[in-house]
């Protein structure tokens, strides 16, 4: 703990001096910036996820807290055109988690779960969403931008508030799975949740959306609307079908270099389908069930994956952590206190009742409704398409839901990780693993010397 | 064996062939281009951009480039970044030991446009910021593609049953591929993707830089026979001296000002790129049937005069640091020689301190590549060559007792090809072939090199103290040149500016690739031949 306590002081050290040569974004050193940035956040996050995780937290909460701390809005040492430089990770960590979760979905083995999950997302995720919709109205007056604002256009405002702050994350999903080498009835429903409420909160955005624009006297207009959903989210599907297709001639006829190949998919993904208007998470997801449902590849693609999943997650998260705006935290803690707490209230009971109407093991109704609070990627996208699409909130809009995002981001992780502990679920996977190996770890967790 | 030979040289011939059709293409492509001249290889985009930014500063800097007024290039060569053209301030160069010149002289930023370099972003929604951002994309696939591509096991079978598996002609079909995704008709690396994906330039750099260090066995120099110091020392300063003295002759007919400080320094850099080996130097001695204690000896020549290059390039990074407002730090070039030492051993305790923690393979991969990329961006903000500091870095990690470093070394050994490949499609890209001076420096630089080697060879047998190494004298004279030399010419251009940057790329980066043919001509005729070479005496492996 020491030892590791002195490398970061030693990482954050260097840091500081080199950008005390350079202290202005400056074009010059931007190659070297780009270059520094990646390496400096991978150790840092590296170390204090380890040391998180000897302190009994998520290694993924260690990754945001030392990104908060380096970031611009703490200590600096990450500048505005630094945080921009990496979020190309942004994309590739989200088409590769996604493409992770994808083939985490066998739809042979979550079958008799799919009841608790159809419950949890109308019961919990919907339910929450008027129940945040509620409160939200409810504290209008304590909203600097809605309290003028009319009965039928608060309520609308209030409608989308609520869908935007009641997105979860399957990013920190995943990644927790993956550090807690879970397996069992809980991790399955909350993953199979997750990635269902991504779909249903993307429709939602876009309704509400559609809805406020035209109470508020803007242009909406619901064909286009349509048009655009449909294509974002069945152009999604389809051609991740084709990704995942391609990716299973690659692995069979070419097979060397899978996680290269697979790291340059994932680019492809993130990159040219968010330019045509496809939601990277959806095109992976899509491609990864594919592998996982109608080929023998899914396990490959796991273990190709995993390689690089430590780099990505650790930039990932940290990158998210220094893109959250600690600043705005005191002008809404009241209102985004509220949210948070209603948010939680809404998910942890309405998966309870979920799990007793669909008649799911015990341990699902206690712990999954953990899994569904954190949240990361998409909540921030939502929160940041609502602060564009509605300028005329100004910022105190935008500062509220990622005020949301930031508490659940931070605090949702620990709680869930208790959960995966509690549920007994946890290591699990390993055990599995070892006992298929005869007691041999894997070559990827051997040790390195 | 003598059957086969007919087909190998035509193999090799239509390969030579092949390589020069695609450059000479490439230089048809950028001379048609109206944007791009032997004296202007500024891109089309840049050129653009500049004038629209500024086209009084423009127009200014193109007479006083006329007048002869700009004795230091970067400008002349249309190479210069917008704000250099913005600023037409005399260029100044820190000499040696110039105390606070840095600090105290005009500042003007002079750094070659060749290198990625931040253009301004087009206005968001337009068809050109959508055209760069696909750019980019594709870029970047090219380039991992290519990686996937070149480590595949079949294409190093290809390489091999080809007889090109050496490193630089093995790579050259991405050098190649750079060159032409850089022609301003395809367009797929204008300044704008190239500034974008630029860190990962770096980062090749650094690992090139690192894993050099890393191999560097300072225990070993112990079992070298005796004279081998002197043996080095004549096979790295005879050619050294030998390219600079022929090469600095043709630059000074290029017209090229001989009292300048920029003309030393373009006569260190490639004095530094001509003194280093390839390490398969060694397995040439093999095929052409040496003892194998003089393999092993050889091998390791090849990582002592890796040393010179690097100290070459640590004192250009330190004395000739170009003058530049927007940094805090103004140091005298003696401090900075300081500065990058100190800060390779820094960050080398560092990294010893990291690796040399319990971890898995997965966590393994990722912190090497976190500290290669730590210390190559550490380099690259203070504008220091990532090529020494990785180096050094290296280099104590690789010395450090501990049982981190078989680990350490699959992970280098692992990622080492695609990488490579990825830097050499970029270097490929920087690299402008349109300057007809580039390729006339090519054959000095070639026949000025063997020649210092062939003189360094005799040299260390008449002071006798390294004779039996002498032996491998069949393997040392032609022996190509190593990875090394295009990093550091790359890692050069990415830190300097000048009319005579783009022709020492070219006369390094052709010169390694004529040379590695040469060899392979030369291994024809030793397979056909077959030679026998006596057995070195005991102990001199």
């Amino acid at each position: 703990m020491v030892l590791r306590l002195v490398i970061l002081g030693a990482v954050l050290g260097l840091m500081q001096a080199a950008r005390s040569f350079a202290p202005a974004d400056h074009g010059a050193a931007q190659a070297g910036a780009g270059t520094l940035a990646f390496g400096f956040v991978l150790l840092a996050a590296f170390f204090t996820g380890r040391s998180f995780k000897s302190l009994g937290l998520p290694r993924l909460t260690g990754y945001i807290a030392i990104g908060m701390a380096v970031g611009p809005a703490v200590l600096g040492l990450l500048t505005p055109a630094m945080v921009v430089d990496l979020k190309l990770f942004n994309g590739v960590a989200i088409s590769l988690i996604a493409l992770t979760a994808g083939s985490e979905l066998d739809f042979r083995a979550i079958r008799p779960l799919l009841r608790t999950i159809g419950w949890i997302t109308v019961i919990a995720v919907f339910g929450t969403t008027l129940l945040l919709t509620g409160v939200v109205y409810a504290l209008r007056a304590h909203v600097p931008f809605m309290a003028d604002l009319a009965l039928v256009p608060a309520l609308a405002v209030a409608a989308l508030l609520g869908v935007t702050t009641v997105a979860q994350s399957p990013a920190v999903v995943v990644a927790l799975r993956d550090e807690t080498e879970s397996e069992g009835p809980v991790s399955q429903t909350v993953l199979g949740v997750v990635v269902l409420a991504d779909l249903v909160v993307i429709v939602l955005f876009a309704i509400a959306s559609a809805a406020a624009k035209s109470v508020l006297g803007g242009d909406a207009d619901v064909v286009r609307t349509l048009r655009e959903l449909g294509w974002e989210l069945f152009g999604s599907l389809g051609i991740g079908v084709v990704v995942g297709v391609v990716i299973a001639i690659y692995l069979r006829q070419v097979a060397g270099n899978a996680a290269l190949f697979l790291l340059a998919v994932s680019i492809g993904v993130a990159e040219i389908g968010s330019r045509v208007h496809l939601d990277p998470l959806l095109v992976a997801l899509a491609a990864g069930i594919v592998l996982r449902n109608l080929t023998e590849l899914g396990e490959r693609v796991l273990h190709e994956i995993e390689g690089a999943s430590l780099p990505v997650y650790a930039v990932f998260f940290a990158v998210a952590g220094a893109t959250i705006h600690l600043d705005v935290l005191p002008l809404v803690w009241i209102p985004a206190l509220a949210i948070v707490g209603t948010r939680a209230f809404g998910l942890l009971v309405g998966t309870r009742i979920a799990a007793r109407v669909a008649g799911a093991p015990p341990e699902v109704g206690r712990f999954a409704g953990f899994g569904l609070l954190p949240q990361a990627g998409l909540a921030l996208a939502l929160a940041m398409l609502f602060a564009r699409t509605f300028p005329s909130f100004g910022e105190g809009a935008g500062a509220l839901t990622l005020g949301v995002v930031a508490i659940n981001e931070v605090v949702a992780p620990v709680f869930f990780r208790i959960a995966l502990l509690r549920s007994g679920e946890a290591g699990r996977r390993r055990a599995r693993d070892l006992s298929l190996s005869g007691g041999e770890p894997s070559p990827l967790e051997a040790p390195g010397r | 064996m003598r059957d086969l030979l007919p087909w190998r040289v035509l193999r090799l011939a239509s390969a030579i062939a092949a390589c020069l059709c695609l450059i000479a293409a490439t230089s048809l492509v950028r001379a048609q281009d109206p944007g791009q001249t032997p004296d202007a290889a500024a891109p089309v985009d840049a050129t653009a951009a500049s004038a629209a930014a500024a086209p009084d500063a423009s127009s200014a800097v193109s007479d006083a480039a006329l007048d002869g007024g700009w004795s230091d290039a970067g400008v002349l060569d249309g190479s210069a970044p917008l704000a250099a053209l913005a600023q037409p301030a005399p260029p100044t160069f820190a000499p040696p030991d110039a105390g606070s010149a840095t600090s105290a002289a005009p500042t003007t930023q002079l750094r070659d446009a060749r290198v990625p370099q931040p253009a301004p972003s087009p206005a968001p929604g337009t068809t050109e910021a959508a055209s760069s951002v696909v750019k980019t994309i594709l870029g970047l696939l090219v380039l991992l593609g290519l990686a996937v591509l070149g480590a595949h096991p079949r294409v190093r079978r290809l390489e091999s049953a080809l007889g090109i598996s050496q490193v630089v002609t093995a790579g050259f079909p991405f050098v190649a591929l750079g060159l032409v995704a850089r022609a301003p008709s395809v367009g797929l690396f204008d300044d704008r993707v190239l500034a974008q994906i630029a860190p990962l330039l770096q980062l090749g750099l650094g690992w090139v830089g690192f894993l050099t260090g890393y191999q560097f066995e300072v225990r070993a120099l112990d079992d070298f026979p005796k004279g081998t110091a002197a043996f080095v020392g004549a096979m790295t300063s005879l050619p050294f001296a030998l390219v600079v003295a022929a090469c600095g002759g043709l630059l000074l007919a290029f017209g090229q000002p001989w009292q300048d400080a920029v003309f030393l320094r373009d006569g260190i850099v490639l004095g530094s790129a001509a003194t280093i080996t390839a390490p398969i130097a060694a397995s040439i001695a093999r095929e052409r049937g040496v003892a194998p204690g003089t393999q092993a000896v050889l091998t390791r020549l090849g990582l002592l005069d890796d040393i010179a290059g690097i100290v070459g390039l640590l004192f250009l990074g330190a004395f000739f640091r170009p003058a530049t407002a927007d940094v805090a730090w103004a140091l005298p070039g003696t401090a900075w020689l300081f500065v990058t030492i100190g800060l390779g051993f820094s960050v080398g305790v560092v990294v010893y301190l990291v690796l040399r923690r319990p971890a898995t393979n997965v966590e393994q991969v990722a912190l090497v590549v976190g500290c290669v990329a730590f210390a190559a961006g550490l380099a690259g903000v203070l504008r220091l060559s990532p090529v020494v500091v990785c180096f050094l870095a290296g280099l104590l990690v690789g010395n450090l007792p501990g049982d981190y470093r078989p680990g350490v070394r699959k992970v280098l050994r692992l990622l080492e090809r695609p990488i490579y490949l990825v830097f050499l499609v970029f270097a490929g890209a920087l690299w402008n072939v349109g300057d007809w001076r580039g390729w006339a420096l090519v054959p000095v630089f070639v026949l000025a090199r063997l020649g210092g080697r062939a003189l360094g060879v005799r040299a260390a047998e008449r002071t006798g103290g390294a004779s039996e190494l002498a032996h491998g004298r069949a393997g040392i004279v032609p022996a190509p040149m190593g990875a090394l030399s295009i990093a550091i010419v790359i890692s050069f251009q990415t830190l300097f500016a000048g009319r005579a940057v783009p022709w020492i790329v070219t006369a390094v980066i052709g010169g390694a690739i004529v040379t590695e043919f040469v060899v392979q001509i030369g291994l024809l005729g030793g397979r056909a031949q077959r030679p026998r070479v006596a057995a070195l005496p005991p102990g001199a492996g």
